[in-house]
C-alpha cells in the first residue's frame, strides 16, 4: 500500500516523459457501480424546471349540472346559449375541454437530496473506475492508441489558447479517437424532443481535467464530446454518465498531482472538510491467487466432482431382477440353489396310535 | 539436461491431487473389505432367519398333532400382526375416523400398513373399520411388499430401498442391517417393531388386478371387502401388488 504503482506523464507532443508520478489515492478507493448508480439517479434529478399545467385550465366555465330527469348524464354542463359549447360537459377529466385528472403542480418535489458523504463516495469510485481499462472501453471510448490509463499531460496543455492547437495535442496524445466517435456520432433524436430543442444527440468524449484554466477550457470549447473540469469540483455526471462506470479522463499533471490533497491519501489529509476515502471491504483483489496459496491450499479439503453421481434412478423390482435380489439379500443365490422353497416335509412313518396306549393303561 | 519449467501452481495442485487420489484408493480398499464382512454377517443372519421360519412353522403343526394325539387341543396364539388396507377415498369420512385413519398413516386411498395388534390397536381398528380392509399377512406377503414397494422414510424423505446401505444408516443402532433383518423385525414383531414399522413409509398399493368385490363398502363377511378378512388378506395384497 507504502508503494504506490507510477504513472508517466505525456508531452504535449505525444511522446513519454521521463517524470513519473505516484498513484493518487483514489484510484484504489472501493469501485461501487450501485452506490454510483443510485447517487446518479438522484443527482441526475437536480438541473430539472419545474412544469404544470396552467392552475384555472378546464376550470374557466360556469357549469351547473342539470342534475336527473333529463335522460343525460349527470356531468356539470356548460350553461348559456347561441354556441356550440352552450350544454356541452364540462369540469370532468373525462370531458373535452375539461381539466385533467390530478393537474401536475410546480410544488412537486424535483430535487433530491443526496448524503454528502454518499456523493463523494460515489465520485471517488468514479474516479478509481476511469483507472480501470476495461471499465473504459465497455463505456465505448476509444482507447486502444492511448498509451497508459490514467492519461496524465504535462503542464503546457493548460495554457493553450487555440483550438487548433488543443486539437493537435490530443491528436498526438491519442485522446482524438475518441473525438472521431463523437462527430460520427452525431444523429437526430428519436421522439418529441426534437421538437423541443434537443435536436441532435450524440455520444460523450474525453474528460480534460486541469488544475489550472490557462486558456485551456475555451480553446476546448468547441471541440465536439469534449467537456473541461476543474480538479476540485469534479461531478459524478460526467464522471459517470448514465450512471456507465468509466468516463475517459485526459489529466493535466497539476490537476493529477492535486488529487492527493483534494481526496486525501496515506500521507495528505483532505482538503475536503472531514472526508477520508472510503475503506475497501477486501484489500487484495487477486481472489484466484488467495485460493491457490498455501495457506488456503492447507486447510482446504478435496475439491467434489463437477456433477453428481447418479447412482440411483430407477428402481428396479428384486422379486424380478435377479442381480438387484443379491444386492439386497445375498443369501437369495443360496436358497435357490438349495431349492428350500420346494423342500418337501419328510413324512413320519410313525403312526398315529388307534388308543393302543391308552387300552394299555385302562388295563 | 533441460528439464521444462513447470509452473509452481501446478507443481503443488499435482502434488496435492495425488496426494487425494491415494487417499481415496486406501478408503476404497478399506470400504471393499468392510462390505464383504457385513455381507458375509447379512448371509449368516438369512440363513438363521429361514431355519427359524421353518422351525416355528413345523413346531406349530407338531404342536396341533400332539394336542390331537393326547385327545386336548391346541389354541393357536392370538395374531400380532396386522396389515391395513385403506379402501375409502377422501371425501365423507367423519372425523373420529379420519383422524384414526391419519394416526395409522393411512391418508391415501389403497395404503397400507402394517399394525402391530393390541388392545389398543384393536380398538383403533374397530373404528375406522368401514373404512379399511384388514388380515394377517404371511411371510410370503410381507416379502414381497417389502422388495416391490419398500421406501424408507429418511430425513423426512421417501427413499426407495435400494441398498441394504441405506437401511444400515437409519436402523444400525437397532441392529437392523440388511432387507431380510426388516423382514424378520417385521415378522417376528420384535423388540424394535415401532421403530422398523415408521421407517417403512406407507405402501402405496395398486387397484387389485381383478377388482374389488361388487359392492365394497360392506363387511368382507357380508360379501364387501371392510373389514378382518383374516387370512384372505393375502390374496387381495397379491392383486394389489
Amino acid at each position: 500500500m507504502s508503494a504506490r504503482p507510477q504513472v508517466s506523464v505525456v508531452s504535449t507532443s505525444g511522446e513519454l516523459s521521463s517524470t513519473q508520478l505516484p498513484l493518487p489515492a483514489v484510484f484504489s478507493a472501493p469501485v461501487r457501480p450501485d452506490i454510483v448508480h443510485s447517487v446518479f439517479v438522484r443527482v441526475n434529478k437536480n438541473k430539472r424546471q419545474a412544469y404544470a399545467v396552467a392552475e384555472n385550465a378546464g376550470h374557466q366555465t360556469s357549469a351547473e349540472s342539470w342534475g336527473t330527469g333529463r335522460a343525460v348524464a349527470r356531468i356539470p354542463r356548460v350553461g348559456g346559449g347561441g354556441t356550440h359549447r352552450s350544454g356541452q360537459a364540462a369540469f370532468g377529466n373525462m370531458c373535452r375541454g375539461g381539466r385533467m385528472f390530478a393537474p401536475t403542480k410546480t410544488w412537486r418535489k424535483w430535487h433530491v437530496k443526496v448524503n454528502h458523504n454518499e456523493k463523494r463516495y460515489a465520485t471517488a469510485s468514479a474516479i478509481a473506475a476511469s483507472a480501470v481499462t476495461s471499465l473504459v472501453l465497455a463505456r465505448g471510448h476509444r482507447v486502444e492508441q492511448v498509451k497508459e490509463l490514467p492519461l496524465v499531460v504535462a503542464n503546457e496543455f493548460e495554457s493553450v489558447q487555440k483550438t487548433r492547437e488543443a486539437v493537435a495535442v490530443l491528436k498526438a496524445i491519442g485522446a482524438h479517437k475518441d473525438v472521431i466517435k463523437v462527430i460520427k456520432s452525431k444523429k437526430l433524436r428519436a421522439g418529441k424532443g426534437k421538437l423541443r430543442g434537443r435536436r441532435f444527440t450524440q455520444r460523450r468524449g474525453p474528460l480534460v481535467v486541469y488544475s489550472q484554466d490557462n486558456g485551456l477550457v475555451k480553446a476546448l470549447r468547441n471541440v465536439p464530446g469534449v467537456e473541461t473540469s476543474d480538479v476540485k469540483h469534479l461531478g459524478l455526471l460526467q464522471l459517470a454518465p448514465g450512471a456507465h462506470l468509466g468516463r475517459f479522463i485526459v489529466w493535466t499533471q497539476g490537476a493529477f498531482e492535486s488529487l492527493d490533497s483534494v481526496y486525501g491519501s496515506d500521507s495528505t489529509k483532505s482538503i475536503k472538510t472531514a472526508y477520508t476515502l472510503p475503506a475497501n471491504i477486501i484489500s487484495n483483489t487477486d481472489v484466484t491467487r488467495l485460493i491457490n496459496s498455501a495457506e488456503v491450499q492447507a486447510a482446504v479439503r478435496p475439491a467434489g466432482e463437477s456433477t453428481q453421481k447418479r447412482t440411483h434412478v430407477l428402481k428396479k423390482n428384486p422379486l424380478k431382477n435377479k442381480q438387484v435380489l443379491l444386492r439386497l439379500n445375498p443369501y437369495a443365490k443360496a436358497y435357490s440353489a438349495e431349492k428350500l422353497g420346494s423342500t418337501k416335509v419328510t413324512k413320519s412313518t410313525a403312526r398315529p396310535s388307534k388308543g393302543q396306549f391308552s387300552e394299555v393303561l385302562k388295563n | 539436461m533441460a528439464t521444462t519449467l513447470k509452473p509452481e501452481t501446478l507443481v503443488k495442485k499435482s502434488k496435492a491431487d495425488q496426494k487425494t487420489a491415494e487417499e481415496r484408493a486406501a478408503a476404497k480398499v478399506a470400504r471393499k473389505a468392510a462390505n464383504q464382512e457385513k455381507r458375509k454377517v447379512i448371509f449368516d443372519r438369512a440363513a438363521a432367519y429361514q431355519k427359524e421360519y421353518t422351525d416355528a412353522e413345523r413346531s406349530i403343526i407338531q404342536a396341533k398333532r400332539d394336542a390331537k394325539a393326547a385327545g386336548s387341543y391346541y389354541v393357536d396364539a392370538q395374531e400380532k400382526l396386522a396389515f391395513v388396507v385403506r379402501i375409502k377415498g377422501i371425501m365423507k369420512i367423519p372425523p373420529k375416523p379420519r383422524k384414526v385413519l391419519q394416526l395409522l398413516r393411512l391418508t391415501q386411498i389403497n395404503a397400507g400398513v402394517f399394525v402391530r395388534l393390541t388392545k389398543a390397536t384393536a380398538e383403533l381398528i374397530k373404528l375406522a373399520e368401514p373404512y379399511i380392509a384388514y388380515g394377517y399377512p404371511s411371510l410370503s406377503t410381507i416379502r414381497h411388499l417389502i422388495y416391490k414397494r419398500g421406501y424408507g422414510k429418511i430425513n423426512k424423505q421417501r427413499i426407495p430401498l435400494v441398498d441394504n446401505a441405506i437401511i444400515e444408516a437409519s436402523l444400525g443402532k437397532f441392529n437392523i442391517l440388511s432387507v431380510e433383518d426388516l423382514i424378520h423385525e417385521i415378522y417376528t414383531v420384535g423388540p424394535n417393531f415401532k421403530q422398523v414399522n415408521n421407517f417403512l413409509w406407507p405402501f402405496k398399493l395398486s387397484n387389485p388386478n381383478g377388482g374389488f368385490r361388487t359392492r365394497k363398502f360392506e363387511h368382507f363377511i357380508q360379501g364387501g371387502d371392510t373389514g378382518n378378512r383374516e387370512e384372505f388378506i393375502n390374496a387381495l395384497v397379491k392383486q394389489m401388488n
